[in-house]
Parts: C-alpha cells; structure tokens; sequence
C-alpha cells in the first residue's frame, strides 16, 4: 500500500506521477478500499438494532456527545480512505432520502463486501460478482414488493401502521424508554402536514428538566422570547406583523457622516429629531393595523414603550430561524420598510399568549394560519439527552412523513431480511454457473443485519438466526427477532413495522455502494497540495 | 488521521461476544467515572469534609456542594464529564443532592462493573437497572409521607437538613426559616399563574408519582433576590420584606439624599446628561462667548430635566445604566441632590423587569412620558451602610401582592459568603421541591437503606440474569448509609448491618443519628428531605449508568 516503487511491475512509472502522488493498483487497491469500508462497518454496526450500543464522539475541543444514530457518527467521524468515503456518501443519500437506516444500510453495504472479499480469494472476477449481486438484488426486491401491506386507504388501520413504524424507528433510540408517547407524538405532528414531506412545519424546542416522558406536541407555534415590560400577556385574534429593522435610529450609512453643530441646543434638537423619527417609524408600523409586531433586531427602550402605550405586543430579538418560520406558519411577510401599508400581508394567529415551559417564559401561538404548524417540546433531564432525542425523533418523522406519501408497509425485525435472504437463496438454487456463488453469497450478507441485532443485544446469534431461517424456508413469512425475549417470534403481532421506501431505499443503496467499491481496480491520490501547516486539513 | 480502531473489528461471526476492544473502552469509562465520585465521597453528610478548590487565576474556594466541587474540577476524560453533567443536572431539577447524586452513581457503577465482570453483557444490565429503578421509585413514594404547605415546621426541618451538611451548618436555624417564607412568599404570587400551565400541562402525561396539584404550583426561583454584602456574620442575614439594590446611591457631592420617606419611584431608561445623538456629532466651538454659551446650555438642559422629575412629584430615580453614554453627571446629580430627589445609578437591563415586579412601576422611556401613573409608592427608601458597602434598602412597597422577595447575606469573608449564598440556594431549592412534590423522606440514609432491604427481598422473587442484577443494585445503595457513617467517624460495618436489620424488623424510619453516633428514628430528629431529591437522584444517576453502560467506544471527530 506504499508509493510505488521505482520499477515496480504493478505501478506505473513514478516518473510519470508527481512527486508524493501515489497509486495503488489490482489487488493492492481492492484491498486498501475493502478495509477501510469494513472498518466503518465495524464501527457503526454495534450501533444497530433495538439494543445497540452507543458511541461517545469527542471532538478535538472537548465537547462530547452521546449518540446511536450512524448518520451523525459517520458525518462526524474523520477519513482518509476513499472507499470508506463511498459508504459515508451513500449512508448520507440515505439521511436525505428517508432520514432513517442509515446505520443498516452502511452495515449491508459492509456485509456485501465482506461477502465479495471471500470471493475474490476464490478467483471469482468482480464483474462476475457484481452480476450475480445484480441478479439478487431484483429477486430480492421483488420478494420486498411482495410483502408489502397497503392500508393507506383505511385512516384508522393505516394510523396504527404509522404508530408501529414510529415504535419500530425509535426503540433503537434513547427514546425507546418513552416510545409510545413519542410514537404519538410523531404521528400526530405528521398526520398534520397532511401529506407533505417539508418538516419545516415542526418545530422542536427543547427545555432541560422533567423527564422525557414530559414532553408534548403542542399545536402552534412556540417562540422562546419574552414580552416586553408592562404589556398585555394575551392577545385573541392577533394581527402580526413580522419586521426585520433597526428600532435604534436610521443611520446614514455614509462612513464618517457627522454633524457640525454650534450650541449644546442644537444637539439637544437633534436627539428629539431622532427620536420623533423614532415615533414616526412606530406610527407607520402602526398604520399596518397589526396587534403583535416580531422584529428580528432589538427593541429598543423608548420604541417599547411607545408600543406598550398603543395597547400593541412588542417581541424584540426573535432569532433569524425564529422570524422565518413564523412568518411560514403565520402566513405573513417579513418586511423592512413600512412605506406601503396596504400592500403588506400581515400574519394571523387566534391567540398569541405568554405561557411557561419548565421555569422559562414563552411567547405561544395558536391558531396559526398554516394549521399544519406544531411544535414538539422535549423535556429531558440533561442538554446530551435532549440533543440525542431531537435526533431520534427527527428521525422517526422523516420516515413516517415519507411513509405518508408512500404508504407501503413492510415487517421489520429482521423479518424483511430473511425473507428477502430466502428469495435470493432460490434464485441461487436456479442460477447455473459461477454467479451462483455470488447470489448465495448475497442472500448470506442479508441475513448477517438479524445476526447483528441479535448479538448486540446479548443473544446467541447464530442459534436465533438459524431458527428463523427454518421458520422462513417452512413458510412463515411472519417470523422475526423478539429482541425483549430474545427468541423468534410473529412480529407483526409485536407491531414491529417498517416504511417499505425505507427497506426499498436501503437494498438498492448498499447494493450500489457496494458495487462501486467491488469495481475499483486503481487507486490514484493526487499530490498533497504544498502547504506550511504541517497538520494540513483533511 | 485514517480511521480509528479499525484494527479491532471482529468478523460477524462472533456471535454474542463482545470484542476486547469494547470491553476495554467500557472499563476505561466507567473507572474515570468512579475516580470523579471518589473524589466528591468525602464531602457527602452532615459531617462530610470541605474542599478547597484552586482556580487557575490562583483564586480559592471552599466548598461542600458536589456541583460546585464538578463544575470546577475541569475533567478531561468524556465519561467523567457525564458525571459532572449528572451533578449539574441533579441541581437543575432538585437543587439539592448533588453529592448524593454522583456516590451512588458511582457506587452503581462498581456493581455494574463486577456483573460486567461475571460476563453478564451490559445490555442485560442496563434492563435490569431499569427495572430496579422502577420498583425502587415505587418503594420510596410508599415510605413518603404527605406533607402540607402550610406546614412551616416541616419546611423548615426539610431546610435544616439541607443546610446541616453544608459549611454553615451552625447557622441552619436561622436559615431555614429565612428560605421557607422567601419560597412561600413567592409562591403565593404565582398563583395567577398556574392557569396557564395547567393549560400548557394538558398534553402531557403525568410523570409517575407526581399528583395533579404539584405539577400546576411552582416556583421560580428568578423571583428570589440574593444580595450578598461583605461584613458583619451570618447572623445577620435577613429576609427583606421589599427591594435590596446592591447599587449605592450616586454621589452628588456632599449633599446627597440617602433617605426618603414616603417615595416614589421611578424607574427610567434616558440619561440625565448632556444630549448625545446617534449621528456622530460635534460641537464647534468658535471663540470664548460660544463656550460660556454653551456651557449654560448644558445647565439649562439637565435643570429642565430634573425640573420635569421634581413637577412629576418623584423623588427617588433609578436610572438604567447605558453604555453609550454616562447616566449621570455631576451637574444632574448635583440638580437631583438639591430637589432632595434620591438617585440610583447603574440598574442593569434585566434587573428592570425584576424591579418592575417588585414595586409595580413601569419603566419610563423618555423625558416627555415621565407621568406619575408610572411610579411605584414606597413607604421608606434608604441607604444602608454594611461597613464599607452600601446598598439601597425599599420598605414598606404598596404593590401587592408581591412577587418577589430579596434575601440579604451577609458574612465575615468572602468564601464564607459565596458558601452561605450556594447553601441557601440549595435550601431554597429543597423547599420549591417540596411545592412540586409534597411529599417527606426520612434523612439519615434511612431511604436508601429501605431501598436496598426491600429491593433485594423484591429480587428474591425473580429469576435470572435480572434477580441477579436486582442484588447488586440494591446491595450498590449501601453507600450511601456506609459512606455517611464513614464520614461521621463511625464505624461503617456495624451502623450499616445495623441499619439493614431495623429495617428488615420494618422499622422504615431507622437511620443514623449522626450526633449520637448511633442508629436510631431518624423521623423523631427532624431529618428529613424532599421525596423529589431523593427519587430524581435515584433516577439520574442510574440513567447515566445505563447511558455508560450502552457506549461501547470513543471516536475522536473533527
């Protein structure tokens, strides 16, 4: 895995190549790219499964952060190995695809490596493999689609299912002490946006104390501001206005702009200049009949009061991310210039009101314009928890609001896989020659995933995962991991379900990153660009 | 850097094994964990020791309270900063325990370390905690006894015990009751407030053992002002019926107000100084006449201003500081001094909705609103002088009801006082426990030692890895009652096997009676504590254990 040595039978000719750039070629490159994919396979692979593990990821500042999820590891984690990068990239394709198994795909991925590793030693040509995978992947796709359970039409039957893939998504999490609260939580978040997958919507506000199963689904919008001092702390049908201005004085942007005065008076004159333009800004805010003014920027005193004084709520410094998404839900605009009242949409909300959470103050909104809008407000006991939490549960909704638009069920648990192992292992049995050995080497690295969980969760594996095999090829096509009693049981009597967009996504993602890394044959690195730091950034 | 560990991999085929390197990794946290619980172990109890802690500016400290110890002991190691986020977490929701919280963390861990030991894999462990945790929770709401807010005395006791471990110890008599009427005093003003929590609650399940009445009554502890003053003992630490301003009146020359009887007050955000624009600006001065002139302007400006105040019939101000410009100057003091008008300068921005609060005024933005509707009446103000210090003291506010309470400490140097402020603050955090929870444990390691009896007789009843976990946990809450004895210079074997045999009997109210230095009724010595200290510790720290018990490996990020 060195430099190529001058004169080397495999290498090209160092001469050709810069200095410092290297190659590796034929076996040397298959090798290099195998373990540096199977060591990230190693690594997240603990983490799967209802009872996986969990990493401590420290970063070179100190900070530490507690998590399951393997998009956050392996988005966190440093590289330097271009077929681990593939793996990253493809479970970072899953994130953004279905925003959960990130972790399983990876660890599929892996296992099909490993599984072409063997074969490779065996003298099997990678093209040889990759058909044979191909071949495996439609039969096991089309296992997949025939399993599928459809119950988008029935609201009822198909709101349990959204619950149980909820349970199913966060019992691999930290939330899974609270699941079933949370799978409520999710559900009803979701079944809000009433079909669409644009979670900007939710909002999650997260408050340490209490514990996690405190936390609740709050219709409306929640801002964490304060009032200003001396006004109504509840307004019905509320009239906002969303501003992003300066509340100080309208400064000249000219640099170096200064007046010239003779006499302390005329300074004085100018201060109650500033100031009646001040009043005149309020005025004209005030001409857009609004009840409820949110500016980004500060409030300063005088404007405050002069707002308090009109009976009108005044919230100074909402965050950028704040105004924005009020003014989303609301249905108002954000403006800087108050020239132009009528043209101005103003945002509505029923009732806009100061509320508790834990011991802070906050600014509700209910009845907003955008009714899909609601905020989930996680309490916890410490900042890592809630941080964890807020991914889990980020998590659970990407997949249930994708589940919406697609609403095809599969069984979790490893039940898809092994049935999806046992398609495969039939194809094999049909498949004359030399790709045979790669389909059943396939239909092995499908069944690996229940193997995993199981032994994360302190099971003998191989005597779990051999029982259901039996209960598959016997026609049990229900059969599955009872991870609490560590044993096979029906898991969709346990409700263990999954999104079939998730599984369909993940089979044809790890297939492909498996692929890509199986064809690679030459590793070139270009030159590291010069640089005087001797740690250059990777 | 490539990947980390990647060597340490193992082939799917290990089946329920766990690799070496996990097993190392968990080790390795869990020994950083318990080196932190050692290192606070001693401080647990009322005869528990101090430490001193040395800050890198060469500044000293001296403490009793676990949190304080954590926060400044600046850990390294990933695991052991859990430990010092459990302690500060254990002080976000009860206040109290923050030692108590991380000795039995550690001593969980310990257990946990030898079942891992013994080969049980932590996942089971973890399980098994959980489940103990939840029949333990479910012991101590059964030995509680309801109290009732109206109940000073067993505020009060509850306080004492808090402050009984603390470095103020001798002065838990007088502190107690100070920290109950402040909670209660607040709490009452709350009241108007609960609606909208009740309102806001309705989403929420219930958490286990919390009645309907404690989840809608709070207290916020913001409402709670703590002055401390150098000077004079613990002694004379009072509760003020009022405002304390730490701030000392602004000097105006020698003839400065520092009493007013009958005041109103008025809180204002401009300044009593020249006028500055915002537009950069600058007086040209041409010849000796302009300046006379203007130097008269300046008089004749700040005289209408305080002529506005005086005709406004104010005559105590305190004015927000700016950071623009000064608040005051010599010639507005010198103006406000003369109309016997009281001036307070330097109010920070957030104190003004505190002050707002307490005194029912509104702040007062600009010269031309300044009306008398937006004062406060207030029977006497006055500068109070604490040997070297002064501050303001308001009585007698007309507002009610009150909102706010201000809390006045005083002490002979400025480690004991830092310590008297901390020691309040965790015995006003025991009585707002008691307002969310109202319920009583019997102090002494009387609730721990009934955990431990019980739970292992509970354990007796299952089978399984989960009996065997069940033991160790129980027998891990022992060191609570071992270490207090150990601290007191008891001897720890006899008082603890002591202990598990009275409870044993069912005499759930035995602990140890550190001044006799035996076991005894702990309830009959007026030992108690919250039940919400107790079960919130007992939660988080076997919460941090399962968490430590789940990571199986450190990856350094970018």
């Amino acid at each position: 895995m060195m430099a190529p040595q001058g004169g080397s039978r495999f290498g090209v000719d160092p001469s050709v190549l810069k200095e410092n750039a290297s190659e590796q070629k034929g076996e040397n490159a298959r090798i290099s790219s195998f373990v540096g994919a199977l060591a990230i396979t190693d690594l997240v692979k603990t983490t799967l499964g209802p009872k996986g593990m969990d990493k401590i990821l420290q970063s070179a500042g100190g900070d530490v952060q507690v998590t399951n999820d393997g998009a956050t590891i392996l988005s966190n984690i440093s590289i330097d190995n271009a077929a681990a990068k593939v793996l990253v990239e493809v479970s970072k394709v899953q994130d953004d695809e279905v925003g959960d198994g990130t972790t399983s795909v990876c660890v599929l991925a892996g296992e099909l490596l490993r599984e072409a590793e063997k074969l490779l030693e065996c003298k099997i040509h990678p093209q040889t493999i990759i058909a044979g995978y191909r071949m495996a992947t439609d039969a096991a796709a089309k296992a997949l689609e025939e399993s599928t359970v459809d119950n988008g039409a029935d609201p009822e039957k198909f709101r349990t299912d959204l619950l149980n893939i909820a349970r199913t998504t966060l019992s691999s999490k930290v939330l899974s002490q609270a699941r079933d609260h949370f799978a409520t939580i999710a559900v009803d978040a979701v079944l809000r946006l009433r079909g669409s997958t644009t979670l900007d919507h939710i909002q999650i506000i997260k408050k340490s104390g209490e514990s996690l199963a405190d936390s609740w689904l709050e219709p409306g919008f929640i801002l964490e501001k304060k009032l200003g001092v001396g006004q109504p702390t509840r307004v019905e049908n509320a009239k906002i206005l969303i501003a992003n201005t300066a509340m100080d004085t309208d400064k000249v942007k000219i640099y170096g702009s200064r007046i010239r005065v003779d006499s302390l008076k005329r300074v004085a004159e100018i201060e109650d200049a500033e100031r009646d333009k001040m009043i005149a800004k309020c005025d004209r805010i005030l001409a857009h009949g609004c009840n409820v003014f949110v500016n980004r920027q500060l409030i300063y005193n005088r404007p405050e009061q002069y707002f308090t004084s009109k009976g009108i709520v005044a919230i100074e410094h909402a965050d950028f991310d704040g105004v924005e998404r009020l003014a989303l839900v609301t249905g108002g605009e954000i403006v800087s210039t108050f020239e132009d009242p009528e043209s101005v949409q103003l945002g509505h909300a029923d009732v806009v009101e100061e509320a508790m959470i834990g011991e802070d103050t906050v600014i509700r909104f209910v009845g907003c314009t955008a009714n899909e809008a609601c905020t989930v407000v996680l309490r916890g006991a410490n900042m890592q928890l809630l941080d964890e939490a807020e991914r889990s549960l980020h998590d659970a909704l990407c997949v249930l609001s994708q589940t919406v638009g697609e609403t095809r069920t599969v069984l979790g648990g490893g039940c898809a896989e092994t049935l999806m192992a046992h398609a495969v292992d039939e194809v094999a049995k049909k498949t004359p020659g030399k790709k045979a050995l790669a389909v059943e080497a396939f239909a092995r690295a499908l069944r690996a995933l229940p193997e995993i969980i199981a032994s994360n969760a302190g099971y003998d594996s191989h005597e779990i995962v051999a029982q259901l095999r039996a209960a598959h090829a016997e026609g049990n096509k229900t059969a599955g991991l009872d991870m609490n009693r560590g044993c096979v049981g029906d898991v969709r009597k346990l409700g263990i379900t999954e999104s079939f967009k998730l599984k369909r996504q993940m089979l044809s993602s790890a297939v492909e990153g498996a692929e890509m890394i199986i064809r690679v044959d030459d590793i070139l690195k270009a030159a590291p660009r010069e640089r005087d730091n001797p740690h250059p950034h990777m | 850097m490539s990947i980390s560990g990647g060597s340490g991999g193992v082939g799917t085929g290990s089946g329920s094994r766990m690799s070496q390197k996990s097993k190392d990794v968990r080790r390795n946290n869990i020994t950083a964990a318990k080196a932190v619980a050692d290192a606070v172990r001693t401080s647990l109890g009322p005869r528990g020791m101090d430490k001193m802690v040395q800050t890198a500016d060469g500044g000293v400290l001296i403490t009793n309270d676990g949190a304080t110890i954590l926060e400044k002991m600046q850990v390294e190691h990933p695991a052991a900063k859990m430990l010092v986020q459990l302690s500060r977490s254990q002080d976000v929701v009860a206040g109290d325990g923050t030692t108590s919280v991380v000795v039995i963390c550690g001593a969980l861990l310990s257990a946990a370390l030898d079942l891992l030991g013994s080969g049980i894999h932590p996942s089971a462990i973890s399980d098994a905690f959980q489940v103990a945790l939840d029949k333990s929770l479910q012991i101590v709401k059964e030995m509680a006894v309801p109290v009732n807010l109206e109940d000073k005395e067993a505020l009060k006791q509850a306080a004492t015990t808090s402050l009984n471990s603390k470095v103020v110890r001798q002065y838990a008599n007088l502190l107690a009751p100070i920290a109950v009427d402040a909670v209660l005093a607040v709490k009452g003003a709350q009241a108007k407030h609960s609606a909208v929590v009740l309102e806001n609650g309705n989403g929420a399940v219930p958490m286990k053992g919390v009645t309907s009445e404690s989840t809608t009554s709070f207290v916020d502890l913001k409402n709670i002002r703590t002055v401390k003053k150098l000077g004079g003992t613990l002694d004379d630490t009072e509760m003020v019926d009022g405002l304390l301003l730490s701030q000392p009146v602004a000097k105006g020359g020698s003839n400065s107000v520092t009493k007013v009887t009958n005041a109103k007050v008025a809180l204002i955000q401009f300044c009593l100084s020249p006028p500055k624009t915002d537009v950069e600006n600058s007086v040209v001065v041409q010849d000796y006449t302009a300046m006379d002139r203007i130097l008269r302007e300046e008089r004749t400006y700040i005289l209408g201003l305080c002529k506005k105040i005086k005709a406004a019939g104010c005559n105590v101000v305190l004015l927000q500081k700016s950071i623009l410009r000064d608040a005051t100057t010599e010639l507005s003091l010198h103006f406000l001094a003369k109309m016997k008008i009281m001036a307070v300068n330097d109010i920070e921005r957030d104190e003004v909705e505190f002050i707002s609060k307490s005194l029912g005024l509104t702040p007062i933005a600009g010269i031309e609103s300044f009306t008398a509707d937006k004062m406060a009446k207030v029977e006497l103000v006055e500068e109070v002088s604490l040997g070297t210090d002064k501050m303001i003291k308001m009585t007698g506010v007309t507002k009610t009801p009150k909102e706010t309470v201000s809390i006045l400490v005083r002490g002979s140097n400025q480690l004991l006082l830092d310590e008297a402020e901390r020691s309040l603050h965790d015995a006003l955090c025991v009585v707002r426990s008691l307002v969310h929870k109202q319920y009583l444990l019997p102090g002494g390691g009387a609730p721990e030692t009934e955990v431990s009896v019980l739970l292992s007789r509970a354990a007796k009843e299952k089978s399984g890895m989960e009996a065997y976990c069940m033991e160790a946990y129980a027998e891990a809450l022992n060191v609570v009652p071992f270490t207090l004895a150990e601290n007191a210079g008891l001897s720890p074997v006899e008082i603890v096997t002591e202990l598990r045999r009275r409870h044993a009997a069912g005499e759930s109210g035995a602990g140890i009676n550190v001044p006799k230095g035996a076991v005894t009724n702990i309830s009959e010595e007026n030992v108690v504590m919250p039940l919400l200290v107790f079960s919130s510790a007992l939660s988080l720290a076997t919460e941090c254990v399962r968490q430590l018990l789940k990571i199986d490996d450190i990856v350094m990020v970018r």
